[in-house]
């Protein structure tokens, strides 16, 4: 057994200065779109919000994940994971916008045309505003108290360890995973989904997952290596630690091959015009490009660079499929929302930038922030030198 | 903080020596079999009799000996084929997927499991070629320049399938007689006895446990696990595929390839563990295979258990949410129609049981785990029988409705199925090692060198 | 004894820290042919022995490759080129649809190619006559110790010189390990009688065997249901339906074709002719319609002009011509009737055609008479 040679080290301002930079330039930019073109404005903002989703709910998930199973070598990261987490407090804000847009960006919320529609008059007693405020607001209220309980409460161990906290911590992460399941797929039905309220999909829930759960990890791998790199986890984390980082990213970017590969083939394969619209809005005009784009972009490069065993401990690599798969997810919303927006081709502007800008702002201040006065290592966690002693 | 948390308990308990695992694991192979063992050969023997007679029948008088009637022309057969694909999964999940996720607790079992891959691949390999009646012309489904200048259809489901299962079963057994060269070896170097002595030199080849070799070894078990984990997904999502890819309602679900796979894990799982608590019973392998890895199973089981609750809830909440009558008719038809009762028996086995395995006291108490996994296998073979024969008997047209009702032929089948399972296993107990002697040794305390540096395991 | 050729010196180490220390000794020394053998791998010994990566990751990555090409040049050019066919509406190379088998086939290949070439070309196995064999030191690394095999071919070896060094480093029951002479001087003779005989007799029982299956077994039943299958062929005797040799079914009585009514009239000639009227006007419209009609379904019989002139005269009691006094001084529910009904050998057509078309046919046929016994004043 090795005792922890952690100091903390005060964070760099570096990171704030570009947070604060990226946001600005991302809130003029938001602002300025929905001055001109409060619609597609509108649009991105659902970007926006899903990304960050995704990102905050995917790192409480895998914080749940590292308790449910016992895993050793994520310890040393799971503050990293605690502190991101934080960022599930900024999607109630992002929302706000698109609450305010609903009628522009919902056809279901016109209810005249509902009227005509035997479909969607079916579907209103599930998509009608009321029922959808109410769902999201319930989601949220979830991520904050899960918020809580999975990461909020594990900074006091670091001064003060209590008896049983994994053992309690364990039985919350059980609790968490259906709550998880069931607010992500309604957060993706109601967001992504009923964009096209008359398209539906029972996998569309495990699709958008599949994307959380390898940016998040895209993330939360950008900021360990970051951090180590510049010496804030003390001593101890290598290759080793880095290899499960890449082997998850390897597993998830073909988990999420793989999602998306049925939902495309089942819908391909039966031909009912009922589902294959859908498809069919992204394979006119320039979607086509995108949508092939997609396959390399999400599947070829990530897959093909993470392939040789040495590409998943080998922190240069790491970090840029990393950055890749951040790219990928803001590339896999675009492809989900835009097409709604603009049906008879791809629209790229620089309208289209504010959602990276802003998002990527808002992780780093709040990471920022929220990780000053703490310690990047849960050091009041007795597994921890375990984790930090971990070898393949 | 207490060391006790840090202290991870060894996988094997009781601290055996190494001839002492020798001696163990070998035991079942060096002694005759017992009068318990011979009852139980007896039992599954017989129950393979019964299905090889019914299968003898199919063929004289043809499959109109079966229940299957004309909505419902697939039914028993490729139910049974379903299960016993999905019973194999659990067993390529344990000693692939385990393993890269190195769970060591995986060592005690995964050798089992592997043989129950096998055996239930093969199983299920069986009702594909009974079920076109004339099986001696399976050959057909394999593309080979034939003289009729045909080939198969590569675009359909079943040809897939043909691909998968026999690619999975390739595989798998690969990947077991791999994991079983060493322990051949370890036995041609124990036994007395000069038949057995041949026989376990040609099937070792002549392992001589090198570390140049262990090397390779070590490198070909990442790569077989790194292929069997896709492959194993593949496979039951290529079964799902043959009903998802139609237009029949309740069959048409974008969910139905990884909603397969977790059931699939999920009864397998429960078969490998009603096995094992039999065969650690009998063999005395108690502290081999421990309770706490008894434990971790009905973990997972808890958890794909809820994984298929899910699918259920989203395939019921989408059929109402498109708005297709056809499709929230085949689901409310599942559950008031006329095979209510099968579709209650499978939520109340597949959901609401394994909820059991909330409480620790209930996923450590050996009885209650055993009935919850048999229910567990009955649920899951009721799963496939609810989405075949619903969906089937009740299709788009109401004129040509009709309830299906299987045969005695049909039930001798299913039974055989079991005995032709159940006997390969009974074999296999007596034939070679159950449990991987050299894994096993390799994660005993103390088998290791310390780690007085950084140099670890090179895994890579 | 002398006569052996030396294979190499064995030493016995009883802990895993041990060997691996006595490893790193054996390879400071500078010894390079040296192996270690122990019940299962130890942590740590590749980078103690200094062994490279293994090559098994390059041997998987060219044989899925190659899986993958193959598999996917075979469909396209089957299902594209070879045979093409439309299915279910999807292109003649349906992308999407090749995915799965392609996959299977990578990792079919993939897999168990790279485990043949672990074992075949790296091991060289099955080898069951290397010196190391059934010694007692092989006896005891298969169990519970862990030994170390330095071979007579390293440059630094010299027997003596090794059993001291291995003595220094701690080892146990050195043990020197001989080539069998028996083994080493085995050579592979194909026209040995014994293999010659084990030959034949397979080429015999593989030969005999396929023949018996494919050309015998096959034959008998219950293999040989669908060879001798009842079957019927069109306009051909057959006794496949039962006793009135047709082999084409009759319709039921009283089937009558989709949209029409029962008739009224049946067995009533005369009382069909009083009451039924032709509701058409003979427009080209309804003639035309009744020309094609006619052709169909009258023609065979009674020829294109209604002369009974057709192809069937002399096989059938001959149709009668349609130009009779008879049949010109029918009212047209009489004609009706007849093709309602049936008359003589003449079937019923109630099944084949409905009221509207009959009336037509009738027009038609009144246009036929017309034509055959033309007036004068036709012409004009």
């Amino acid at each position: 057994m090795i005792a922890i040679n952690y100091q903390r080290k005060e964070l760099s301002s570096k990171l704030l200065k570009i947070g604060v930079l990226l946001l600005a330039l991302g809130f003029i930019i938001a602002l300025l779109g929905y001055v001109i073109d409060h619609e597609r404005a509108a649009f991105n903002g659902i970007i926006l919000l899903m990304f960050v989703m995704s990102v905050g709910l995917g790192s409480l998930f895998l914080i749940g994940l590292e308790y449910l199973v016992g895993a050793d070598w994520s310890v040393p990261f799971r503050r990293i994971m605690e502190i991101l987490a934080i960022v599930v407090f900024a999607i109630p804000v992002f929302s706000l916008p698109l609450f305010a847009n609903l009628h522009t960006l919902f056809h279901w919320t016109h209810i005249e045309d509902v009227m005509k529609d035997p479909i969607l008059r079916n579907k209103m007693p599930y998509l009608n505003e009321m029922f959808f405020s109410i769902r999201s607001t319930a989601a949220f209220v979830l991520m904050f108290i899960f918020w809580w309980l999975l990461a909020g409460r594990s900074f006091g161990q670091d001064s003060t360890p209590t008896k049983n906290f994994r053992k309690i911590t364990v039985r919350i992460s059980a609790l968490f995973m259906p709550i998880f399941a069931i607010v992500l797929t309604f957060m993706a039905v109601d967001w992504l989904m009923s964009l096209e309220p008359h398209w539906f999909s029972t996998i569309f829930g495990v699709y958008y997952f599949a994307g959380t759960f390898s940016v998040a990890l895209a993330v939360v791998t950008l900021f360990a290596i970051y951090l180590n790199e510049n010496g804030y986890l003390g001593e101890g984390i290598e290759g080793d630690h880095y290899y499960n980082f890449g082997a998850l990213l390897f597993a998830f970017t073909n988990f999420w091959a793989y999602i998306a590969f049925s939902q495309f083939l089942l819908i391909w394969y039966a031909n009912l015009p009922e589902e294959t619209f859908w498809y069919l809005h992204r394979w006119e005009g320039s979607w086509a490009v995108i949508s092939v784009g997609i396959i390399i972009i999400h599947f070829i490069v990530p897959y093909a660079v993470l392939l040789p065993q040495p590409a998943k401990s080998d922190p240069k690599r790491l970090k840029f499929i990393a950055w890749w798969l951040v790219f990928a997810h803001f590339y896999d919303l675009y492809w989900l929302v835009i097409p709604t927006y603009s049906h008879s081709g791809a629209v790229f502007g620089w309208m289209e930038l504010y959602p990276v800008l802003i998002a990527l702002g808002t992780i780093l201040i709040l990471f920022y922030f929220f990780a000053k006065n703490k310690n990047l290592l849960p050091i009041g966690d007795p597994k921890l030198p375990k984790g930090i002693n971990f070898h393949l | 903080m207490s060391i006790e948390v840090l202290k991870e308990p060894s996988v094997i308990e009781g601290k055996p020596t190494f001839v002492e695992i020798d001696e163990q694991i070998s035991a079942p192979i060096d002694k005759l079999p017992n009068i318990k063992y011979l009852i139980a050969l007896g039992i599954t023997s017989t129950m393979l009799l019964i299905g090889i007679i019914c299968i003898g029948a199919t063929f004289f008088y043809g499959i109109g000996l079966w229940g299957n009637n004309n909505p419902v022309g697939w039914a028993f057969d490729i139910i049974n084929f379903v299960f016993w694909v999905g019973i194999g999964h659990a067993g390529t999940l344990i000693s692939a997927i385990l393993f890269l996720f190195r769970q060591k607790w995986r060592t005690g079992i995964a050798r089992f499991a592997e043989g129950m891959t096998i055996f239930a691949v093969m199983t299920a390999a069986l009702f594909p070629l009974i079920h076109v009646g004339r099986p001696w012309l399976a050959g057909y489904l394999f593309p080979y320049p034939n003289q009729h200048h045909l080939w198969v259809n590569f675009t359909s489901p079943l040809l897939w399938d043909v691909f998968a299962v026999s690619t999975y079963f390739t595989v798998s057994f690969v990947f077991w007689y791999i994991g079983l060269i060493p322990d051949f070896a370890t036995l041609r170097d124990r036994t007395k006895s000069t038949i057995k002595k041949i026989i376990y030199s040609i099937l070792s080849l002549g392992w001589r446990f090198s570390n140049r070799h262990w090397h390779n070894y070590e490198m070909i078990y990442l790569i077989l696990a790194g292929f069997a984990t896709p492959l194993v997904l593949s496979v039951h999502t290529i079964v799902s595929f043959d009903f998802a890819v139609s237009i029949m309602p309740g069959w048409h679900t974008t969910i139905f390839p990884p909603y397969f796979v977790a059931g699939a894990v999920f009864s397998g799982f429960a078969m490998v563990q009603n096995v094992l608590i039999i065969i650690r019973k009998i063999f005395n392998f108690e502290h081999i295979i421990t309770l706490d890895t008894l434990e971790k199973m009905n973990k997972i089981m808890l958890a794909t258990g809820t994984m298929v609750g899910y699918a259920y809830g989203m395939e019921f909440f989408i059929a109402w949410y498109s708005g297709s009558q056809f499709e929230s008719f085949v689901f409310i038809n599942r559950a008031f129609g006329p095979y209510a009762w099968a579709y209650w028996i499978m939520v109340s086995c597949n959901v609401v049981f394994p909820q059991l395995f909330w409480f620790r006291k209930i996923r450590r108490n050996i009885p209650i785990m055993f009935v919850i996994a048999v229910l567990v296998n009955v649920g899951m073979w009721f799963e496939r029988f609810v989405i075949i024969v619903t969906s089937l008997a009740h299709d788009f047209m109401p004129s040509s409705w009709a309830y299906y009702k299987p045969t005695l032929v049909d039930f001798g089948i299913l039974v055989g199925s079991f005995g032709l399972f159940f006997t390969l296993l009974l074999l296999f107990i007596k034939a070679m090692p159950v449990i991987s002697i050299a894994e096993v040794k390799a994660v005993l305390d103390g088998a290791q060198p310390h780690h007085t540096h950084n140099g670890g395991h090179n895994g890579k | 004894m002398e006569n052996k050729i030396i294979y190499g010196v064995t030493g016995i180490f009883d802990t895993p820290d041990e060997i691996i220390s006595a490893v790193k000794q054996v390879k400071s020394s500078g010894f390079e042919r040296f192996d270690v053998h122990t019940p299962y791998p130890i942590h740590g010994m590749p980078k103690a022995m200094k062994l490279g990566t293994s090559p098994l990751g390059y041997f998987a990555l060219v044989f899925g490759l190659t899986g993958a090409f193959a598999a996917f040049a075979l469909m396209t050019y089957l299902m594209g080129y070879n045979y093409p066919l439309i299915i279910s509406g999807k292109p003649f190379i349906p992308i999407p649809a090749f995915i799965p088998v392609t996959f299977e086939v990578t990792v079919l290949l993939a897999s168990v190619g790279t485990v043949l070439a672990m074992l075949f070309l790296l091991f060289k196995f099955p080898n069951n006559s290397h010196p190391l064999h059934d010694t007692n030191y092989m006896k005891k690394v298969s169990s519970n110790k862990f030994g170390i095999c330095i071979e007579a071919k390293d440059e630094k070896f010299s027997k003596m010189e090794v059993i001291e060094f291995l003595k220094k480093i701690g080892a146990k029951d050195i043990e020197v390990i001989y080539y069998d002479n028996d083994a080493l001087n085995f050579k592979i003779n194909i026209f040995e009688w014994k293999f010659v005989a084990f030959l034949v007799v397979s080429a015999l029982v593989v030969s005999g065997a396929t023949y018996i299956v494919l050309n015998k077994l096959m034959f008998a039943p219950p293999f040989n249901w669908m060879m001798g299958q009842h079957r019927i062929d069109a306009q051909v005797e057959s006794k496949f339906f039962g006793k009135d040799n047709f082999s084409m079914r009759v319709a039921p009585a009283g089937t009558v074709a989709r949209n029409t009514n029962q008739f009224k009239f049946s067995g009533q000639p005369e009382l069909a002719e009083a009451k039924l009227i032709n509701p058409l006007i003979p427009t080209e419209e309804n003639l035309r319609k009744g020309m094609k009609k006619y052709d169909i379904y009258c023609s065979p019989c009674h020829g294109y002009h209604g002369i009974g002139d057709a192809r069937l005269n002399g096989q059938f009691p001959n149709p009668p011509s349609l130009h009779s006094e008879k049949v010109r001084n029918w009212g047209d529910g009489h004609i009706f009737y007849v093709i309602t009904e049936g008359q003589n050998s003449m079937p019923s057509y109630s099944s084949q055609l409905t009221n509207e078309e009959k009336w037509a046919i009738v027009l038609y046929v009144r246009a036929l008479q017309r034509a055959m016994n033309a007036k004068e004043e036709d012409l004009k």
